[in-house]
């Protein structure tokens, strides 16, 4: 059999299969409920979690000292006073870069573990799989100073390098455990089988391997790069120079010791949260079938 | 099936390339150098100083405006400007101290002051000052207030840029409507509280602090209400805030709590406090001159006043001292006397003036406070006139002890929302502060003789 026929008739790995429909106790329920029973308690519940989000939208629209509970007249004033005033097309641009590069790396350096994790035996493996989930258990305050001399050392404060290691360093416990359970349930025929047929492990890896594992890229990248949109300590202990800092930085210093001006608070937080929602709304199918399939082990 | 290699070595040095590009695009940092135990040295008087702002972010205008001055003044010094949050400039410090990094000069404001210079972290400026142009121009309290609130050596860590001070914002529209007397005195205050409140339609008299920073603002009406004058009895020992005085007044201070003001007040940290007076039908608040801006921004100016605390018996003024802000000199910059020529610049009269305009403050700078716009700015007139014409008694509150922070916030904080709530007496609330405090004032009087 060819690398390509194996593909082809493989199983796909991470995806379920499909229940057959039965006629149980449940689907009756959902066929015989009035749609009102259904609809109603999640159109509630919908409304509790928009109401905050609505606030916040409320706050960066109306004029300052406008008690309406409608955006209306709108105004852009708060937006274009973050964007400029307080440097938040600065911020912005670095978030972005902070955010890439920790994707690019912790996927790439996780990959390359979790491939290792998955197909090899070695004599530390489930101490190293240990070590890796205590890992987890230690909080980024605690490294703080330990971290801040190490970058002092390589003359990295004040960059935003820094804050990129550091993300990636802490990033790449949990993204190599998903990733390994992910290369887990791909057959390792296939592999063998891309030998057979002249790849060295690379090449199978990359041509084989690799397209199966999407639902997991999409998950451990997106997850690097959300936790490091939305990270605020480590930029703000490594970065000084406002034009180094990033959107948490800023949003926490447009509230002073005794003021705040909620429009433009509340303007930096729409700001903040519009890459984030747009990231889930492409991904989210790729995440959730990625999330459960790395949950499973292999 | 073909496989082409090269295709895949592509693919692998990009991605490998990408990452090292996007590293060293982002390199060219620096050793942050300067941990606490450094020595530093005087310097040249010229080159770069870096300065950290302590409540950076909407100051940092200002503080760009009085820098580009101070260059333009001395072009051979370049000040780098790292505006830091308030929130958060304890702990950015802190972690300097440790790893290194420390500015030349930073934000040194009395809440914070006792924790840097008993690190070693600050350089005493007593002499510089004798030695300055500023000498006798600084307000004497302000002055003072810093040198107490240090390490109890009896020196001056930091240099006073303004003070804050309490203040009771009220609706002169509501009052007006209501028939009220403006709330100078404390009877007044509770009658118009009283008779703003109309619970059905959404308006209270007064707006309570029940969250953070609540514990400043409650002593703040409990010595204003009792009229006692220290926070300390005569032996220096022991606290007064339990005093039979201080706990009647609290107990009917903390009963406005649903009875004039909203329930959701249990949580009020200043942003909740402030936001909702501004946006509802509260006829009360007490904050400080640092909210007078929002409040104009959203009320405009003829809807409200902000007067001085109100009277206690016999028509005495009694309230808690308010932080006074400064700048300090760290111990380790090695460009002291370039550092200190910004702090003397930023101090003369017109950087002062203009820095204390934009903040809503009381300048430091006593040829400063005589400028003309203090007296367009009324709740910093009141303020500034209320701390120098002898009208009002300061209680000053232990920001020396190194546990004052922790006893004024944490320790106590849900406890005085216990109050609130009934599950805990005023008396037993105080009691426990009361012991905590005479506990760390014993331990503090140990440590200096």
């Amino acid at each position: 059999m060819s690398v390509e026929e194996a593909i082809k008739t493989a199983p796909a790995p991470v995806r379920a299969t499909p229940e057959p429909a039965r006629p149980d106790k449940r689907n009756r329920a959902w066929d015989e409920a009035p749609r009102w029973q259904i609809y109603l308690p999640l159109g509630i519940y919908l409304l509790f979690t928009l109401i905050p989000f609505y606030w916040i939208l409320l706050f960066s629209l109306r004029p300052a000292g406008s008690t309406s509970l409608v955006p209306w007249p709108v105004t852009f004033d708060h937006f274009e006073k973050v964007w400029t005033d307080r440097s938040f097309g600065t911020y912005f641009a670095n978030s972005v870069l902070v955010g890439v590069a920790t994707l690019l790396m912790t996927t790439l350096v996780a990959l390359a573990g979790g491939y290792a994790l998955a197909r090899f035996d070695f004599r530390i493996k489930r101490g190293f799989m240990l070590a890796l989930l205590c890992s987890q258990f230690v909080p980024g305050a605690l490294l703080l100073v330990p971290l801040f001399e190490i970058f002092a050392e390589l003359r990295m404060i004040n960059s935003l390098g820094s804050v990129i290691l550091a993300e990636t360093v802490f990033q790449l416990p949990l993204s190599m455990i998903l990733i390994s359970n992910f290369i887990k349930n791909v057959p390792y025929s296939l592999e063998e089988a891309a030998w057979v047929d002249g790849c060295n492990r690379m090449t199978a890896f990359r041509i084989v391997v690799l397209p199966l594992l999407r639902p997991g890229l999409i998950a451990v990248g997106s997850f690097a790069f959300v936790h490091s949109w939305n990270h605020f300590l480590f930029a703000l202990m490594f970065l000084n120079n406002q034009d180094k800092q990033t959107i948490p930085v800023g949003l926490n210093s447009l509230m002073s010791a005794d003021s705040v001006d909620l429009g433009a608070l509340a303007a930096g937080g729409i700001i903040a949260a519009v890459p984030v929602v747009i990231v889930f709304a492409f991904i989210q199918k790729w995440l959730i079938t990625g999330f459960s399939a790395g949950a499973v082990k292999g | 099936m073909k496989i082409s290699k090269s295709r895949n070595r592509h693919a692998v040095t990009a991605v490998a390339l990408g990452a090292v590009l996007a590293l060293t695009a982002t390199a060219c940092g620096d050793d942050g150098s300067g941990a606490g135990g450094d020595k530093g040295a005087e310097g040249s008087g010229k080159g770069k100083i870096v300065f950290w702002d302590n409540n950076g972010g909407v100051r940092t205008e200002i503080w760009k405006e009085i820098i580009a001055d101070f260059e333009k003044a001395h072009p051979d010094i370049d000040v780098e400007y790292v505006g830091i949050a308030s929130t958060e400039y304890q702990s950015k410090v802190d972690t300097a101290l440790q790893g290194g990094g420390l500015p030349d000069v930073g934000g040194v404001g009395s809440a914070m002051i006792a924790g840097f210079a008993a690190q070693g972290a600050l350089e005493p400026l007593d002499e510089r000052l004798a030695g300055s142009s500023l000498g006798g121009k600084l307000n004497k309290d302000m002055v003072e207030s810093l040198k107490a609130a240090g390490g109890g050596d009896d020196k001056l860590y930091s240099i006073p840029t303004s003070a804050n001070n309490g203040v009771l914002y009220y609706r002169t529209d509501l009052f007006e409507k209501a028939g009220l007397q403006e709330p100078t005195t404390w009877d007044r205050f509770y009658e118009a509280a009283d008779k703003l409140t109309n619970k059905g339609r959404n308006e209270f008299g007064y707006t309570i602090r029940g969250g953070a920073g609540s514990i400043a603002q409650a002593l703040d009406a409990m010595y204003g209400q009792s009229g006692i004058t220290s926070f300390w009895d005569s032996s220096g020992e022991k606290t007064t805030v339990d005093d039979p005085k201080n706990v009647a007044a609290l107990e009917k201070y903390a009963a406005l709590y649903k009875k004039v003001t909203p329930a959701a007040d249990l949580n009020n940290d200043f942003t909740k406090m402030v936001a909702q007076w501004d946006s509802g039908t509260i006829g009360m608040l007490n904050h400080n001159l640092g909210s007078y801006q929002d409040h104009v921004k959203a009320l405009g100016v003829d809807k409200f006043r902000g007067i001085p605390q109100p009277t206690g018996p016999g028509g005495k003024r009694v309230q808690v001292s308010n932080p006074v802000d400064g700048l300090g000199l760290f111990k380790s910059g090695k460009n002291k006397e370039a550092a200190w020529k910004f702090i003397e610049f930023a101090t003369s009269e017109a950087e002062n003036s203009k820095f204390n305009e934009a903040a809503g403050q009381v300048p430091s700078n006593t040829d400063a406070a005589q400028d003309a716009w203090i007296s367009k700015a009324e709740p910093t007139k009141l303020a500034a006139d209320a701390l120098s014409d002898g009208s009002t008694t300061i209680v000053q509150l232990p920001y020396y002890l190194p546990d004052w922070n922790t006893i004024s916030k944490a320790d106590n904080e849900p406890n005085f929302q216990k109050v609130l709530l009934g599950k805990m007496s005023a008396k037993e609330f105080l009691n426990t502060m009361a012991e905590q405090l005479n506990t760390a004032q014993e331990e503090w009087n140990q440590q200096h003789g």
